[in-house]
Order: C-alpha cells, then structure tokens, then sequence
C-alpha cells in the first residue's frame, strides 16, 4: 500500500479522499463519482483491512475477492463527541418512564458504548417483552418506572418512538430498585430481590454477563 | 398589546439614539472589480450549541462599508416534537435573525418578511449540500443571528439600498451556516459557500462592469446583482438569487452567476483555511 501517503490527514465536506477502487467507504464519508469523498469536518482515519489471524488457510474453495480486502478510511472529529442514533439491531440501555397495559415508554440513553446527549423515547410492546409464552407477559410484571434496560432496537417505529425489544435471556432489568427505594438483585430469570428487606419482586431479568 | 413572553424594555421613556450627521465620503469602490473583502471565520464559539461559527468580513478602510459579523449556531441532531410526522431524514429547519441593533432602522424582535425570505432561501442552500438521509427521524436547527449588517448608518436608508444589501447578507449566512454545520458533525456533500456578483454602471459613461462581492452603497447604482451558493469540489449551485435589470441578453446572465460563482470560490478558500485549523487543533 505505497499510495497511501497521498491521503491527507484532516478532511472538510467534501474533499476528496481516495477512489472506491482501493478504498471503503466509512463513517463519515460518502461514495462521490467513483470516489470516497469525506462529509464531515475532521481527521482521516485508514483501518487497514481485517487480516485472518495465522497463517493463511489453504484456498478449498472459489470466493469472489470481498469489501474487506480494501481499507477503510473513516473521518471523526477528535475530542469532541459525535452524536450517533439508535439504529436497527443496536444493544440499547434505557430508562423506564411510564407503564400501560399494552407497553412500557422507555428513554434511550445509551447506544453501544456511547452516552447520548438527547433523549430517545422507545416503546417496548408486551409481545416483544419475552420470547416465549409472549400471550401470558404482563408489563407490569416486567417493568417499573426507573429501571434501567437493555434492550435491541427493532426498528425506527412510529413518529415518536424506537421499537425495542427484550426478547433475549441477555435482555432485560439490569438494575432495579425496589419499593422500599433499595437496589435490588437479580435472584432468578423473572425476579429481583431487595436485600435489606426480603420482599421480591417479579422483572424482565437480563441475564448477567 | 405588550409582548409578554419576553423581558421587555424599561417601562419609562428611552431616548432614540441620535446620530452626528457623519461627514460621509463619496461612494467609492478602493478593491478591483474581482477582489473580494477579507473575512474572519471561527468555529465553536457557543459551547451550548451542538456546532457554531463566527464570520466576520473586514470593514473598508475610508468607505461607508462598516463590514458584517454575523454567528451561527446549530442545535441537533435532536428528536423532532411529538406532533411532527414520520421522516425517514433529518428535517432541517432554519431562522435568520437581524439584532435588533444590527442596522440602522432598528429591528423588531419578531422576524419579518425580508428576514423570512432569508431563512427559506439559506434553507435551501444547506438542503442541497446535506446528506439528510443519515439521520432519521431527527431535527436539526440552524440559527443565524446578524449583529453587525453591512451597511454605514445614514448612508443605506438615504440612498434606499437595504435590498441589495440582502443579497450580501445571505452570502454571509451560507457561509457562517456551513461552517457551523461542519463543526456540529452533521454530515454534508461539501462545504457550500455564498458569493455575490454585481453589475454596475461604469466611471464616466462606460460600459457597465460587473464586479465582485459588491459594497452597495460603494456604488451610486446597482443594476443587477446575482447571489449563489455553490459547492466548490462538485461545482454545483444549490441556490440561485438574481435580481436586477438585465438585458434579456442570457450571456449577460451567465456571465453574471459565473462572477458569483468566482466569489463564492474565493470566500470558500478563506473558510476552507480556517475551517482545516479547526480541524487540526481539536
């Protein structure tokens, strides 16, 4: 990869990065007249393409040569953070707000590994809420106000919220405080126990990782 | 009926500032007919806002032109209101304001119809350079306020050229908009930037010169001036605004947007530098 130099190292929209025959586009760029052009202000990043690891397995079988043998070049402003959205099949953590019987309104705060500075409204719909014997879920067995969920989007939804969804043993309450205003903890699959007083009660448990 | 939803003013009486009558010089241009005014750009001077940009185009020294300085912020991408519809892109909203204080009749704080009609066309400037299908379902709003508009105190309501001044404004406010979008990560085809071009009569009788980022009241008439916003690396306008008289000659025509087009590229350097520093630095 002896071209490689010729990739400047700060970008503005708009400029010209490389030519989508030697490079994929990333985050923050876009495909322009057969070039990978950048659409954000900020510093150039080439991610090499993804080597297996060991040495090279013996070729068995004929596959047309992929995207992933070209690096990517990605652009992303240092420093600052960037402002992403809950996409579809995101691992999302949100605060539960409000329950009805039908679903529970939740507030994303959380996509991947990064903290949101707006607020998401999502809904998560009582057949959504497990895998199986989705007909006997009942929300409020589920959730309360407060609790904090981890949930994958399943789709952009309506006007105001994202669809999530729980139906995952990793899905679920991953902390909870009780009536009596204690942290809880996880006993089993379908309930949390307040340590100081004894008293359980029922959630959507995710399963510890 | 006053207007409760703000602070208002001191009760009592205010005086109106009153103004010396200024021992103005005579119009006159000083740069050649393609040298366009230097301009101040910096990025991130609203630490509230998501993304925000500062321009300042230089006063003339010994004209009437005061210069202009105008901010831009941008607040998104945000969730859109709970009454809005559905879009799968992100829906863009935008709003030019004067300061009250930036021009020589002053300002209401409600924005008017000039100010209006700036807004929808900044609007369609920056629609065309943003790649809105990135963001869905979220709103991004981008607010330009002029603090200083480009026009000596007496000068501009005593000759009647405050429309042509518009045209100058807008130029400003693309190019303050695109940088603030730049700075606020919202993802954009190419950093649009506005440039106006004039046609104005000749010294002494001549045929008519067009020239380039024009000062209106530099020039006893304005014939017909051109405003675009252009994207330099795709050579493209996504926003035309051409007023004037003109002969129906459409070489005259062309030839008046190309000149607003070279401005627009001359005013897209100054902003690519500036904008590269910022880059760099965070």
């Amino acid at each position: 990869m002896a071209a490689v130099d010729d990739i400047p190292s700060t970008a503005l929209p708009g400029k010209v990065l490389g030519p989508t025959s030697r490079f994929a586009p990333g985050a923050g760029t876009h495909i322009f007249e057969g070039n990978v052009v950048s659409s954000l202000m900020g510093r150039v990043t080439i991610i090499p393409p993804a080597k297996a690891p060991g040495p090279a397995k013996r070729l068995n079988k004929i596959t047309a040569p992929t995207v992933e043998e070209l690096a990517t070049i990605t652009v992303s402003r240092h420093g600052s953070k960037h402002e992403i959205l809950p996409d579809v099949d995101n691992i999302v953590l949100a605060r539960v707000v409000r329950l009805m019987p039908r679903q529970a309104i939740v507030v994303i705060q959380q996509v991947g590994e990064t903290v949101l500075q707006t607020e998401w409204q999502g809904v998560i719909r009582v057949q959504d809420v497990r895998a199986t014997e989705k007909d006997k879920v009942k929300i409020y067995e589920s959730f309360k106000p407060g609790d904090i969920v981890r949930a994958q989007v399943i789709s952009l939804g309506d006007q105001a919220n994202y669809y999530l969804s729980t139906a995952s043993n990793e899905l679920g309450v991953i902390m909870a405080i009780s009536e009596a205003g204690n942290d809880m903890v996880p006993v089993s699959w379908k309930e949390y126990k307040d340590a100081e007083t004894g008293i359980s009660e029922p959630r959507k448990v995710a399963k510890p990782s | 009926m006053a207007d409760r939803r703000r602070v208002n003013g001191p009760g009592g009486i205010t005086v109106p500032p009153i103004y010396e009558a200024e021992d103005l010089p005579l119009p006159d241009r000083s740069r050649q007919p393609n040298g366009i005014r230097a301009q101040y750009l910096k990025t991130g001077v609203t630490p509230s806002a998501s993304g925000s940009a500062y321009l300042e185009i230089e006063p003339q020294n010994g004209s009437v032109s005061k210069g202009m300085k105008l901010t831009c912020t941008v607040h998104g991408p945000r969730s859109l209101p709970r009454s809005a519809p559905f879009s799968p892109h992100m829906v863009l909203s935008t709003h030019v304001k004067f300061a009250p204080f930036a021009t020589r009749q002053r300002r209401g704080y409600l924005r008017d119809s000039s100010e209006r009609d700036l807004s929808t066309h900044l609007e369609t400037a920056l629609r065309g350079a943003l790649i809105a299908d990135r963001w869905p379902k979220s709103g991004v709003d981008v607010i330009v306020t002029i603090i200083e508009g480009d026009q000596a105190r007496q000068v501009a309501v005593e000759q009647g050229i405050e429309e042509w001044d518009m045209m100058n404004v807008l130029g400003g406010c693309i190019t303050v908009a695109a940088a603030a979008l730049a700075d606020a990560g919202i993802d954009c085809v190419d950093t649009v930037s506005g440039g106006v071009a004039a046609l104005v009569p000749g010294k002494d009788g001549e045929e008519p010169v067009m020239v380039l980022d024009p000062v209106p009241s530099e020039h006893e008439e304005i014939l017909a001036a051109c405003c675009v916003a252009y994207l330099p690396s795709r050579d493209e306008i996504t926003n035309l605004w051409l007023k004037g008289s003109l002969s129906s000659d459409a070489n005259l025509q062309r030839m008046l947007i190309a000149r607003a087009v070279h401005a627009s590229k001359g005013s897209s350097q100054a902003v690519a530098a500036s904008l590269t520093e910022a880059a760099l630095a965070g």
